[in-house]
């Protein structure tokens, strides 16, 4: 999943401040799974930014909506966008790039997307994927060395590990992590093969992914 | 706000309205208890009077004398004690405004109701609600019935019954007094006057048993005993009286008679004390009164010439043969004697409905057909006692819903009523073994009452009923039965948020990955509604929009400084804050608060929000107490971004065990 994060309310209300309309549109998606885009954050939101407003003396308009998944171009037919002229998403970027491309008024965005990543428990998620395009989850172990480790290198760990900390320190070290795993394993033979350094182009030549006509290979 | 709507592909409903709490389904009337008691938690006095008003017409006297069935069904008594559930009706009553809602276009359909008991009252209550045109005719000077003739002062008081009639007759009910329908007035006759009669005339004759000494002028019937009590008559009896009869009315007959200045007060009765059909709670405060309770024995000879001078009874080895049916067996050998210079007989009632015309049964009950409601006439129906013989007050109210149902069906040809009684419910089960340990053990907020050996100087009402408080808090033991979360699956996001903070794991999914909720596991604690991003979980009562126009009420009028409290149904003593315009609207729990709530506030008139939490050591609402702080925390961060840092305040808790249980 996607796990995005609200931005501060003061940038949120600078980039609407010389609006008079604005649309706030949720995702029952992602974001909302996120705690931060689902129609209770809608409408605290709006709520936050109508107050904010007449605390500055803003004469501004905020209504609140919700669409079911804003990066899917059926569900954005319900935008209902007339009227307004600036639309708030709060969505991850890939929301806000499909609402830019559908409405003709300004989309800001009222969230930062921040990783793919997995629950930890309530209101917590771990960063597990970057989405680079070539994944060696495989040879090492299920722990991602790109997204995990603070300098995403492929052969690690580097010498500011302490006992088993990221230098950091607000990590656990990546490179420590699948050794250990596998070693539980019974793999730690993998653990010495040389990490090939990561072709960036491979994601810059990916702009669009179309499987319908190329049976699954890319355009 | 609008939201998509998802093909949910599982059309399953986690708790389909038709599950009814167990008190609610034990309920003869199938009133709905979660609901007002979840108002009376939180101080929302007149709405749970409107909650009751739904199925029960007389929240003032069931508040008082109902035998309570629902507590029997209590989920709490697994746990402690059942939720003193008829002392909170009785709550609701005292502090509840009745409101008088107009009835609706008046109909031009008349109906008579014969008798106005609470099958009565309650007949007349429906079909008024309902337009029609309702006069109620009754033998006595007032009306009532037993209510008012049977029941003594101590335990309902007449003033409590007038609350309830009067909130009846103020849908514009008519009223014959003194008229008795046989003697004064035909049936035939009142059958011509209006387009149904209805007879509720319940049980007005007392049996007197053919022993000897049966005919001695100080041996009495209960009823007449009991009514020239309620009518004020204070004289008239002896210092010795012997009460015959095991039943609820034996008991009053007893009390009634110690109050009345008998120091002697003995009952017998043919049941043993486990048979015995007066409730437990009337035999032992009667005996806390003084009465002395006799059971397994037989009445079998009054001895006196001009007056009475004893009872001789004898023992009474069993009272029902295998089927049940009602068959003495005597020892003639074990006998006894009770001195006496009053013998009082409380061995049943029946109906006194010879006059009428219609079929009745070889008791003297009323003969119906129990789909119709219908009597042997055209157009005449019956119900109550007069048909089922004794039964219980709440018992009477349920018939008379149904007939007043069967009516309307047969005159209008609205079926909506019959419909709503006929709709098939199932009970919630029992408290699951993995919630009963955490939920906190509590027990029943004990209720101010005069202390026995005031009670019998007096007629005055024993039961002092509850503070507003106290009420409050006693509700605060109900498990909110039924009225947990309700998932709304197209607005679900799947983000299992709600299964990560429920204290008891209702919200599962271990059903082939689809969320549901256990409704047997959920304690109405709001937890998950309080955090679901997707606004997709209902808590019965609570709603986002119901807080605003609850915030919008307690606000109004304000010149935008008012201090804004929410509080905590816990807590008893707001807190002195010194600061400007204070008002206040109790929650169930803080997180039923929304971050949106309080914003709103902000704009409508509050320049200062409180949050008042719980004072209780052991919160109620296990996790509640951390979300609430995650929630201060997070509206903190937002107003500290607008530059409102002193616009919320959290006070202190105290702690303080305020001490109600131990009075």
């Amino acid at each position: 999943m996607i796990v995005v994060r609200a931005k501060p309310l003061e940038e949120v209300f600078d980039m609407v401040v010389a609006h008079e309309r604005v649309l706030l549109v949720g995702c029952n998606t992602c974001a909302a799974v996120s705690l931060a885009g689902g129609e209770m954050e809608v409408a605290t939101l709006v709520e936050a930014l109508r107050l904010m407003a007449a605390r500055r003396g803003r004469a501004i308009e905020f209504t609140g909506s919700v669409l079911q998944r804003q990066c899917e171009p059926e569900f954005l037919e319900e935008l209902g966008d007339e009227g307004y002229d600036a639309v708030l998403s709060l969505g991850c970027g890939a929301g806000v790039a499909l609402l830019s491309d559908t409405t003709k008024v300004p989309v800001y965005p009222a969230l930062d997307t921040m990783f793919i990543g997995a629950a930890k428990g309530f209101a917590s998620w771990q960063a597990e994927c970057s989405a680079c395009g070539q994944c060696v989850l495989g040879r090492t172990a299920g722990i991602c060395p790109i997204t995990r480790c603070a300098k995403g290198i492929m052969n690690g760990p580097c010498g500011g590990v302490k006992d088993g900390r990221c230098e950091l320190g607000d990590r656990d070290c990546a490179w420590v992590l699948i050794y250990e795993r596998l070693e539980a394993q019974g793999r730690l033979g993998e653990f010495g093969r040389f990490g090939e350094a990561k072709d960036h182009s491979v994601r810059s030549k990916c702009d669009v992914w179309d499987m319908s006509d190329k049976g699954g290979e890319p355009k | 706000m609008a939201a998509q709507k998802t093909g949910g592909s599982l059309d399953w409903s986690p708790m389909p309205p038709t599950v009814f709490a167990p008190c609610r389904s034990k309920c003869p009337a199938h009133v709905d208890v979660p609901g007002y008691i979840t108002a009376i938690a939180e101080g929302r006095f007149t709405d749970a009077l409107e909650i009751v008003l739904e199925r029960n017409p007389l929240p003032s006297v069931c508040g008082r004398i109902c035998l309570r069935p629902c507590e029997e069904g209590c989920r709490r008594c697994l746990l402690d004690e059942p939720v003193a559930i008829a002392m909170l009706k009785r709550a609701a009553a005292d502090f509840g405004a009745y409101q008088h809602p107009k009835p609706r276009a008046l109909r031009k359909e008349s109906v008579a109701v014969v008798g106005s008991g609470p099958a009565g009252l309650t007949v007349a209550h429906d079909l008024a609600a309902q337009g029609l045109r309702v006069t109620i005719i009754e033998a006595k000077p007032k009306l009532g019935g037993m209510l008012r003739y049977g029941i003594p002062e101590y335990r309902l008081p007449g003033k409590a019954l007038d609350r309830d009639i009067s909130h009846i007759l103020s849908l514009g009910v008519e009223v014959r007094t003194g008229v008795k329908v046989g003697a004064d007035v035909t049936l035939a006759r009142l059958g011509e006057e209006h387009d149904a009669v209805v007879v509720t005339a319940g049980l007005q004759s007392s049996r007197v048993l053919e022993i000897p000494g049966a005919h001695l002028p100080r041996v009495l019937a209960a009823l007449p005993f009991l009514e020239a009590a309620a009518c004020g008559e204070r004289t008239g009896i002896g210092k010795r009286v012997v009460v015959v009869g095991g039943g609820n009315v034996a008991m009053d007959v007893a009390r009634t008679a110690r109050r009345l200045g008998a120091a002697q007060v003995d009952v017998v009765c043919l049941e043993s004390a486990e048979e015995m059909p007066a409730s437990r709670q009337e035999v032992e405060e009667a005996r806390l009164e003084g009465v002395g309770v006799h059971c397994s024995w037989g009445p079998r000879e009054i001895l006196g010439e001009e007056d009475v001078s004893a009872l001789d009874v004898v023992r009474c080895t069993s009272v029902f043969d295998e089927d049940r049916r009602f068959s003495p067996v005597f020892d003639e050998s074990e006998t006894r004697r009770f001195e006496a210079d009053t013998v009082i007989f409380a061995t049943g009632q029946g109906a006194d409905i010879g006059d009428l015309g219609i079929e009745t049964t070889p008791r003297g009950g009323a003969v119906i057909d129990p789909q119709t409601m219908k009597t042997s006439i055209e157009g005449v129906y019956a119900a109550g006692d007069v048909v089922t013989g004794p039964t219980k007050v709440i018992d009477a109210i349920a018939e008379g819903h149904r007939v007043a149902a069967c009516v309307i069906r047969d005159l209008t040809g609205d079926t909506a009523l019959l419909d709503g009684l006929d709709q098939e419910s199932d009970t919630l089960g029992e408290v699951p073994e993995s919630m009963r340990y955490k939920v906190v053990t509590r027990r029943r907020v004990q209720m101010e009452r005069l202390e026995f050996y005031e009670a019998v100087g007096t007629f005055d009402e024993i039961e002092a009923g509850y503070t507003e408080y106290e009420a409050a808090r006693e509700a605060q033991r109900c498990l909110g039965c039924t009225t947990g979360a309700r998932l709304v699956r197209e607005k679900c996001a799947s983000c299992l948020t709600c299964v990560r903070v429920c204290p008891h794991n209702a919200p599962n999914v271990k059903y082939r990955g689809y969320l549901i909720f256990d409704a047997e596991a959920c304690h109405a604690c709001g937890a998950c509604a309080s955090q679901c991003p997707a606004h997709a979980i209902n808590i019965e009562g609570h709603s986002e929009e119901e807080m605003d126009r609850r915030v919008e009420t307690v606000l109004a009028g304000s010149a935008g400084d008012a201090t804004m409290q929410f509080a905590c149904g816990c807590t008893p003593l707001l807190p002195e804050l010194g600061l400007s315009d204070p008002r206040t609207l109790t929650v169930t729990c803080l997180l039923r608060v929304s971050e949106a709530t309080v914003l709103r506030a902000l704009q409508h008139g509050a320049g200062r929000v409180v949050f008042t939490g719980c004072v209780e050591v052991n919160c109620r609402y296990p996790y509640a107490r951390e979300l609430v702080a995650r929630r201060e925390a997070d509206i903190r961060a937002l107003l500290r971004q607008m530059g409102m840092d002193d616009a919320l305040i959290v006070p202190e808790a105290t702690d303080e065990d305020e001490g109600v249980h131990l009075r």
